[in-house]
């Protein structure tokens, strides 16, 4: 379960931090397409109104030519000179349609009009645009975009010369919505013509329908040159460039239609990112899975272990930090078992050296314990124990009788464990070692004896001790050769190893009989040691418990040629 | 031609002593003028006449004088004659020119000719006659008919010298093709008295000149590649804003 969200984070945080970075660079490119767009469609509309206004120049400058062409015929200053009005605008009309001009309209000096084509019957009227005439008068390039009649002409004035100003000439093209069609096939911009007036906006010619003119001349932004606009299209994008004293022209393209390529570009950035998003996903739960599994391999053998199975080993094959961890964990989960077993073994020993010499409990400890089931051997059995010790015990201090039992035991236990005897149990002064088990030995008899004999050696200086402080304490020991039935008895927590059979019993009596420096044996033990032991018989004795008297031998001592481990007691 | 010329020549001296010779019988007096520009520049080709208040316009006198078209320019620019003077118009140029004149002073036609044209225009009535050429828009020239016989045009310093001025009051005015203003400026009394000579300064505001600059000598070759397609234009101007 909480590897389980341990996962889900890491794919929460590999998936948060991927679409963080896919929001911020998509809103980054489309911030940034976006305003390269709104640029370079602002670039495209002030492209379109410079080369607008450069070409209405040139067209300017071809108008004024050609009036100027048209100032220069001898006939038409005759016509004037001589106030000769009817062919004045008779051939006015026809210079008109030699150069197919919309206009042809001539004033006196003072500015009233003397003929004009479009209205032939008006006379005497101020010229339309005075402004021309003025600059003509000054010698400039005369040519403005004004409006006549509620239509808008581009309109140029030459003076008459003969040779010196007799009149002013204009002549003018109309501005319609044909013009304005013709410049949106070049540009596939709208294109609108407007005059203002103080603050009247008057769309005179456009590409728009009239419902958006209105819109245009209504919304117009005042003294700027871009700008946008919401028309029945949507959003235009304005450029509005004069191309006259009061007329500009307005250039505009839908921002809709602007923006199309690059919102299919940002739809597709869109789509990128999305799929981005989705692969990351993937990614991150593959990725998630890959760390988490080893994980939770590794989990699952803690969990084992935890139970007490120290034989757990995880695999993960990988050689990342995980496989490590792994390895780490077995090797832990080894050490583990090492101790464990070690302190089996540990206990195990503690065990067995309450019975057995260290050297055999180790033995048993290395191998199994079968040694200590329920048996039937033949054994050596040896009981000792002290003279006296009752008496001494009811009569001495306690702390007298403990020093007095340490000072025994610290002589007589390191014997058992020499000869390798069993240590069956001790009681206050007594002491029951056997042979031959729960390993088996070649001499058990010999080995019995020989460590009887070591005892009684060893015990003798402290008995020489206790005696002159006037105690009277002697030692005696008992030696016997038979079978036994041997094993655990007791019960959980306490185990006794003991050995039950009559040879026991003959030990124990034997070891009674002893008198102080005796060392009583069995006939059948005689026999197994006389070889090396100078023994001395002490007659059949009438034991409790045996029906017949029983012969027993009393070990003098140990002859020379002894085993090489009992040369140094074996001579008193 | 040449004949045409010296004859031109002599007719024009004549002239002048015609005019001279009643003045200087009598004890007479002069008037000097000095005209400048309103940048303080000495003007020339300026007409400075005197002319009695009151005094009935003189007699026309039937004298002659030459306008030269030389070179494609009128020469003199500006011609000063006396009411009901004959000018001739010899052509000195290798080309055509077609002279005419629009102005209410004397309005004529000389159309495409070369040489001298056999009759003489003659100036009846006072004013200026502008003078065109209708195949050289840059050829302007004037002639000024004066209707009082004491006048003079001034040299290129500006000055000017009015000799047999008979003695009286008179009110000078001075003209000049590109002159402007009002009449106050251009017209002043003065008095003539024998013996010291009068004096006058005048200052002359001035239009700027507006003339079409004559082109260079090279002009007729250069024209005959530039004029092809000139009637195309038309063509292109149409629906052209």
């Amino acid at each position: 379960m909480h590897f389980r969200s341990f996962r889900s984070r890491l794919v929460a945080v590999f998936l948060g931090l991927f679409t963080l970075i896919q929001a911020t660079g998509y809103v980054v490119v489309a911030a940034f397409v976006r305003a390269s767009a709104h640029q370079q469609v602002e670039d495209e509309l002030r492209l379109a109104s410079t080369l607008f206004a450069r070409q209405l120049d040139d067209r300017s400058r071809q108008l004024v030519a050609a009036t100027r062409l048209l100032s220069g015929d001898f006939a038409l200053k005759t016509a004037v000179a001589t106030a000769d009005h009817a062919t004045t605008a008779s051939v006015l009309e026809n210079h008109r349609r030699r150069v197919d001009a919309d206009i042809l309209i001539l004033a006196s000096l003072d500015g009233a009009v003397v003929a004009d084509t479009l209205r032939p019957t008006q006379h005497a009227t101020p010229f339309p645009a005075p402004r021309l005439i003025e600059q003509a008068e000054a010698g400039r390039e005369a040519s403005d975009v004004v409006a006549i009649d509620g239509r808008l002409y581009r309109l140029a004035v030459v003076p008459l010369l003969a040779p010196e100003p007799i009149a002013w000439l204009g002549a003018g093209f109309v501005i319609d919505d044909r013009t304005a069609a013709d410049l949106r096939r070049l540009s596939g911009l709208q294109v609108s013509f407007v005059a203002r007036d103080a603050d009247r906006v008057t769309v005179h010619a456009s590409t728009l329908a009239p419902a958006d003119r209105d819109a245009l001349a209504r919304q117009l932004p005042v003294g700027r040159k871009a700008g946008r606009l919401e028309l029945g299209g949507g959003e235009q994008m304005l450029r509005i460039e004069p191309v006259g004293q009061n007329v500009m022209v307005v250039l505009q393209r839908p921002l809709a239609e602007a923006l199309a390529p690059y919102d299919r570009l940002l739809l597709i950035l869109l789509a990128v990112a999305v799929a981005g998003v989705l692969l990351a996903l993937l990614g991150a739960a593959l990725v998630a899975r890959r760390v988490s599994r080893p994980v939770l391999t590794l989990a699952r053998g803690a969990r084992r272990v935890a139970a007490g199975d120290f034989t757990t080993a995880v695999a993960i094959g990988q050689r990342d930090e995980l496989g490590e961890l792994a390895a780490t964990f077995n090797e832990m989960v080894g050490g583990l078992r090492e101790r464990e077993r070690v302190r089996d073994e540990l206990e195990r020993t503690t065990r067995l050296k309450r019975f057995f010499s260290p050297q055999l409990a180790d033995a048993l400890s290395a191998g199994d314990e079968s040694l200590l089931a329920s048996h039937r051997r033949e054994i050596t059995v040896v009981f000792c124990d002290l003279r006296g010790f009752t008496a001494f015990a009811e009569a001495a201090d306690p702390e007298e009788v403990m020093q007095l039992l340490r000072a025994y035991h610290a002589a007589v236990g390191p014997l058992v464990f020499q000869y390798e005897g069993t240590l069956e149990r001790f009681t206050g002064d007594g002491l029951m070692v056997f042979f031959n088990d729960p390993v088996p030995c070649p001499d058990p008899a010999a080995r019995a004896v020989r460590m009887a004999v070591a005892m009684r050696d060893a015990v003798a200086p402290l008995l020489d001790t206790w005696r002159r402080r006037g105690h009277t304490l002697g030692f005696g020991a008992g030696v016997a050769m038979g079978y036994a039935t041997i094993g655990r008895i007791g019960f959980e927590g306490r185990f006794d190893y003991a050995a039950i059979g009559t040879v026991t019993n003959l030990s124990a009596r034997l070891c009674q009989e002893a008198r102080d420096g005796q060392i009583l044996v069995s006939q059948q033990v005689q026999a197994e040691i006389e070889l090396f032991a100078e023994t001395k018989p002490v007659g059949p004795l009438v034991l409790r418990g045996f029906a017949k008297p029983v012969p027993v031998f009393d070990i003098l001592g140990i002859r020379a040629a002894p085993t090489p481990r009992a040369v140094s007691r074996a001579t008193p | 031609m040449r004949r045409w010329l010296a004859l031109g020549g002599c007719a024009a001296g004549l002239a002048l002593l015609l005019l001279r010779v009643p003045l200087a019988v009598s004890a007479s007096g002069s008037l000097e003028a000095v005209v400048r520009d309103d940048a303080g520049q000495p003007l020339t080709d300026v007409v400075v006449s005197l002319t009695p208040p009151g005094a009935a316009p003189a007699a026309p006198r039937a004298g002659s004088a030459v306008m030269d078209q030389q070179n494609k320019t009128f020469v003199p620019f500006v011609l000063a004659v006396p009411v009901g003077t004959s000018v001739a118009f010899p052509n000195r140029d290798n080309i055509r020119h077609h002279v005419y004149s629009f102005s209410p002073a004397k309005r004529f036609e000389l159309p495409l000719y070369i040489g001298t044209p056999a009759a003489p225009v003659v100036f009846d009535k006072p004013g200026v006659a502008v003078l065109g050429c209708n195949i050289h828009d840059w050829m302007v020239g004037y002639i000024y008919v004066s209707d009082t016989p004491y006048f003079a045009k001034t040299a290129d310093n500006g000055t000017v010298r009015l000799t047999d001025v008979p003695p009286g009051a008179y009110e000078a005015r001075v003209w000049h093709p590109r002159m402007r203003g009002e009449p106050a400026k251009t017209t002043k009394p003065i008095t003539i008295a024998p013996g010291d000579p009068g004096q006058l300064d005048f200052v002359v505001a001035l239009r700027p000149d507006r003339r079409p600059t004559a082109p260079s000598p090279h002009y007729d070759q250069r024209q005959q590649g530039s004029q092809r397609g000139g009637s195309r234009i038309a063509s292109k101007l149409r629906r052209t804003p």
